[in-house]
């Protein structure tokens, strides 16, 4: 057997090990009822709730920033965010928060929008029509 | 039913364009065939013909899909939206600069882009006349061929399925869809254009799409030449034949995914260049796997070894560019992508073109591999070749890597397509998650590389390695270590792993310099690998020291101090406009703001103290919606210095400017209360105690930023001092109403630093400009020549003039018409008037003459000719005891400030300056390599 066959052998099995251990940096979009119980930093999945008080006053406190968005399971639950309000918030289709469960308020570091709208828009606008 | 016969549609381009993909995709067909006959026929009088054949066919293909390029900018640039692809892209308002970018921004697009450097890539190869024309242009007109499908946009119907094969640009909009809007003959012309997306109206989207698509579309060359060598049997020439395309590609690829950085960095509010987004790795994976193929090509060439594992290296990276093309525009990465593609609907046939390249490559590869023939004896450690080999292993390890984790949400399709139930998994934190993995790949790839430099290919055993061998490794890590001590001299280098990484970092680039000065002595002709990976060790340092240090430095720690615990608490604070704002050991001040079309730039000054020492200014804008309602994006400006960036955003203003519905809701829900101010006495209101409020006097010329002299016909501004007896200062507030027609407009004005609106009554007009009905005109009779004396105001009659120009007098056929010519003296006023008298039809009449200052109104209301009297009538505004109605609402949001976010990158020029280094020194070895041959 050649050095070189016994090198990338020795590297195929660190690889295969390093794919192993990648498994505790990923997991399933959690729901609020997990983040309440598991205590731990999550990610979820879900849907902003538009009839539920969306606050940004930035003439109060830039880094304040509170939603609800309802998550697989149809729980609706207070977001927290130290972020500014992202552009098209309110447009957005879903929403992918990071962070942690606690007292019922989910305080999230990171979050995702995904605007199908910011690209593209399916509706044809037409000219309006003066006179 | 009735055909609706349609006005304003232009048919012809996008049935020229249309004919001309079906045209284009047979002669690549044609193309292919002919090449592949050529090959195959390769020692017979035949294969002239044949390849012949497949050229012309190529150029034909060439020039039908320059031709339909060359019509979408045609549709595009005259703005003709009955076609879809113009529609979604263009608009009216579009600046001509950003064509270009709407016209890669759609999928079409974007894929006529890759075909259209394919044909530039192949009519240059022709031109080259080499011996390797047949079985490379076969497999590049089979790609042109197969991505062509991508653009057909023909139906097939078997059974009762309908199956869409590619989607065409020259598709006209009332083909997709059934709406009621194509009942109407004349739609076109009511059409409006969607346009292109304000994030991506900047320069960046014109360079960066096309230099990343000559990447895409340049590394179809190894592979076309890896499977011409398998094909042909002559691998040795393969190899040699090959290497600059591969360099071309390496360096333009490369370039393409930095100036993507670069693009993410600079002008997008991303927060960094490199994210580790699905997207970004896509499109680094084919480059790392083509860089490891460089490397075991040059081993092929100086060695005669490492030929499969070329082949399988070009094979696999473009296999992997298919199969970003897949990740990026099937959809399939949903929502663990930043970057938002849309989807095309053809999602089958861009797998079917990921696998159709994957098994022609591979299969090709298992049938001829045999046909290899590869030094029987091992490579001896002490060899330049053996250390290539294992640095090119473990750059295919590190594309293995990153592909397995950007490919989880296609491992969670594929799993769920199997198990309905199953629940996909998404990576916690990308960032980390790669960085853990890549941090060693980089330690790895810097010490072989180094290494690498003092060993000599097919040396057999220790006694042939360079004499000085020991002497140069202990110099480069003696080197690494002093630039390990110097890096942490001024930055933060977190773990262990790190340290080794910049010690790793520092070896190479030691050893880099060493090589190139001491033995090369600084001729760079045999030194474009060692400058190159000189320029890869100082990329990666840039990346540690701008990773591990870059920090939010907007916060004000005066204000916030241990308020929040966390460290990325605040990342924003709030500029209030001319108040300085002390953060990171500097004064911020927004000092204002200027709009430019639709982008609204905002001054922001930094300086070392209050006096403004050292002051420089950062500019990050913000860009409204074509209509203004709304802000479509905001670009940050980044301060480059020498040895850090500052990177700046505006990440929100005051709701009101942010959205125009909400700006028009809380204008009506401001409460005022009314008060009446007089003049000499002054003001307090109730809700502001220390605020004075004092009437100075009026103005007949409105300074309102918003009152527009031409438009109105009269015009009235109160002036207003208030001061505020605690901060011993005095705020002048004018607000105005205006004249036009039978309305009154009133303009209030909003102080921010009072949080308060001043808004003045309408009734004040009346006050002061008395209605016609009102006045109390006194009558005078003067000779000509003579002086009416009212008040203070002295009006002397100097002439007449039949020639009236007046501007309320309308001249009819049989006027008798006489303007009296007065000159008005009062103090601190001289003036010329002109009042009318008129006969119309035996009816005098009289056109009165106003001067706004002095309330005054003049009328020329007889003439009595025999005694040369002149009657006047005249009246003054009754204005010295007016009180000023006045309404004010207070606390008012203020609207004056900028969310400001501010970021520093230490060391970030480390990785430009490394990345580019390490290009040019692609480049340099490509330069190198066509001069010798």
């Amino acid at each position: 057997m050649k050095k070189i066959h016994i090198i990338a052998i020795v590297m195929i099995a660190i690889a295969a090990f390093i794919l192993l251990t990648a498994s505790k940096d990923v997991s399933t979009y959690a729901t609020f009822e997990q983040a309440e119980t598991s205590q731990a930093r999550v990610k979820i999945a879900g849907q902003l709730v538009k009839n539920k008080e969306i606050i940004y006053n930035p003439s109060k406190d830039p880094n304040y920033f509170s939603f609800y968005i309802s998550d697989d399971d149809g729980v609706e639950k207070q977001v927290i965010l130290n972020q500014a309000k992202p552009q098209d918030f309110e447009m957005s289709e879903s929403i992918v928060i990071t962070g942690e469960m606690n007292d019922d308020i989910f305080y999230a570091d990171s979050i995702l929008l995904k605007c199908p709208s910011k690209y593209k828009t399916e509706e044809i606008s037409i000219r309006e029509v003066n006179g | 039913m009735d055909e609706v016969q349609y006005i304003g549609e232009h048919l012809l381009p996008g049935r020229i364009g249309q004919f001309l993909i079906i045209f284009g995709f047979v002669t690549a067909l044609l193309s292919a065939v002919s090449y592949f006959y050529a090959t195959q026929h390769r020692d017979t009088p035949e294969q002239r013909s044949w390849k012949t054949l497949g050229r012309w066919s190529f150029i034909l293909h060439g020039l039908s899909f320059l031709t339909v390029i060359g019509l979408i900018f045609y549709m595009m640039m005259n703005y003709m939206y009955e076609y879809k692809y113009v529609l979604e892209h263009v608009s009216d308002d579009l600046d001509f600069k950003y064509i270009l970018s709407a016209f890669w921004e759609g999928q079409e697009g974007s894929f006529l882009l890759w075909m259209f450097w394919h044909i530039i890539l192949g009519f240059i190869f022709l031109k080259n006349k080499s011996r390797w024309e047949s079985p490379v242009m076969s497999i590049l007109a089979l790609i042109q061929l197969v991505i062509a499908t991508m653009l057909l946009g023909v139906h097939i119907e078997i059974g009762e399925f309908v199956y869409r094969i590619g989607s065409s640009p020259m598709v006209l909009l009332r083909d997709t869809m059934n709406i009621p809007l194509f009942q109407n003959a004349e739609y076109v012309s009511l059409l409006k254009g969607n346009g292109l997306n304000p994030l991506l109206q900047n320069y960046w989207m014109t360079i960066h799409p096309p230099t990343l698509f000559l990447g895409f579309a340049s590394v179809a060359m190894p592979f076309c030449f890896t499977i011409a060598g398998l094909w042909t049997g002559d691998h040795k020439g393969a190899m040699k034949s090959v290497l600059s395309w591969s360099l071309f590609s390496s360096g333009i690829l490369g370039s393409g995914i930095l100036m993507g950085g670069a693009w993410a960095y600079v002008a997008l509010t991303f927060g960094g260049y490199w994210a580790w987004d699905p997207v970004e790795n896509a499109s680094l994976v084919p480059w790392l796997m083509l860089i490891g193929g460089l490397h075991t090509n040059y081993i092929a060439v100086n060695t005669d070894r490492s030929i499969k594992a070329t082949y399988l290296f070009y094979i696999l990276s473009f296999v992997l560019i298919l199969y970003s093309t897949f990740l990026t525009r099937s959809g399939i990465l949903g929502e663990t992508s930043a970057h938002a593609f849309t989807e095309m609907g053809l999602e089958w046939q861009l797998v079917a073109l990921v696998l159709i390249f994957l098994f022609l490559g591979i299969g090709v590869f298992i049938a001829k591999a045999k046909t290899i023939v590869e030094k029987e004896r091992e490579e001896s450690i002490y060899s330049r070749e053996f250390w290539l080999f294992i640095g090119s292993l473990v750059l295919f390890f590190s594309s293995a890597i990153i592909t397995a984790s950007t490919s989880l949400p296609v491992f969670n399709t594929i799993a769920s397509y199997f198990s309905p139930g199953y629940i996909g998994k998404v990576i916690n934190d990308p960032i980390p998650h790669y960085n853990k993995y890549q941090l060693w790949i980089a330690v790895f790839i810097s010490v072989i590389s180094a290494v690498t430099l003092f060993m000599r290919y097919n040396a057999k055993d220790k006694k042939q390695l360079s004499g000085k061998f020991l002497k140069h490794i202990a110099i480069a890590a003696v080197g690494g270590i002093l630039l390990t001590v110097l890096y942490k001299y001024f930055l933060n280098l977190g773990n262990w792993q790190h340290h080794l990484l910049m010690f790793a970092c520092g070896f190479s680039i030691i050893a880099s310099l060493d090589y190139l000065f001491g033995i090369l002595k600084g001729n760079l002709r045999l030194g474009a690998s060692a400058l190159s990976h000189f320029g890869f060790s100082v990329m990666i340092v840039g990346s540690l020291a701008a990773g591990l240090n870059e920090r939010h430095v907007s916060n004000n720690t005066f204000i916030f101090g241990d308020l929040f615990t966390g460290e990325d608490a605040n990342k924003y604070v709030k500029l209030l406009k001319n108040k300085p704002l002390f953060m990171n050991d500097q004064w911020v001040t927004y000092e204002g703001d200027t709009l430019v079309g639709h982008t609204r730039s905002y001054d922001i000054s930094i300086a070392s103290d209050k006096n403004g020492t050292d002051k420089y200014y950062v500019r990050p804008n913000v860009v409204y919606t074509n209509d203004f309602s709304k802000i479509a994006a905001t670009n940050p400006a980044t301060k480059m210095f020498l040895e850090k960036d500052l990177f700046t955003n505006i990440a929100a203003l005051h709701p009101s400017l942010q959205d125009a519905q909400f700006a028009k809701e809380m204008q009506d829900t401001i409460e005022f209360n009314d008060y009446v101010l007089r003049k000499g006495t002054p003001l307090y209101l109730d809700s502001l105690k220390n605020y004075e409020v004092n009437l100075i006097g009026y103005s007949h010329f409105p300074t309102h930023p918003e009152y527009r002299i031409s438009e109105s016909e009269l015009g009235i501004e109160a002036q207003i001092q208030v001061k505020d007896h605690m901060l011993d200062t005095v705020y002048k507030i004018n607000p105005a109403l205006g004249l036009k027609g039978n309305l009154i407009y009133t303009f209030p004005v909003k102080s921010n630093e009072m949080e308060t609106v001043f808004k003045l009554d309408e009734k004040l007009f009346d006050q002061f400009y008395t209605p016609e009905q009102s006045l109390d005109y006194k009558d005078f009779i003067i000779q000509d020549r003579g002086i009416i004396q009212f008040n203070d105001v002295s009006i002397r009659l100097v002439g007449f003039s039949e020639n009236i120009e007046h501007k309320q007098y309308i001249k009819e056929e049989k006027d008798i018409a006489v303007a009296a010519l007065l000159e008005i003296s009062a103090p601190g006023l001289n003036k010329s008037l002109a009042p009318v008298y008129i006969i119309r039809g035996n009816r005098p009449l009289s056109i009165k003459e106003y001067i706004p200052e002095l309330g005054l109104h003049i009328r020329f209301s007889q003439i009595d000719p025999e005694n040369g009297n002149f009657y006047f009538k005249v009246a003054q505004d009754k204005r010295d005891d007016l009180s000023l109605p006045l309404a004010i609402a207070n606390n008012v949001d203020r609207t004056d400030y900028v969310i400001f976010e501010a970021r520093i990158f230490p060391g970030i020029n480390f990785f430009w300056l490394g990345s580019i280094v390490m290009l040019f020194g692609l480049f340099l070895a490509l330069y190198q390599r066509n001069k010798s041959r």
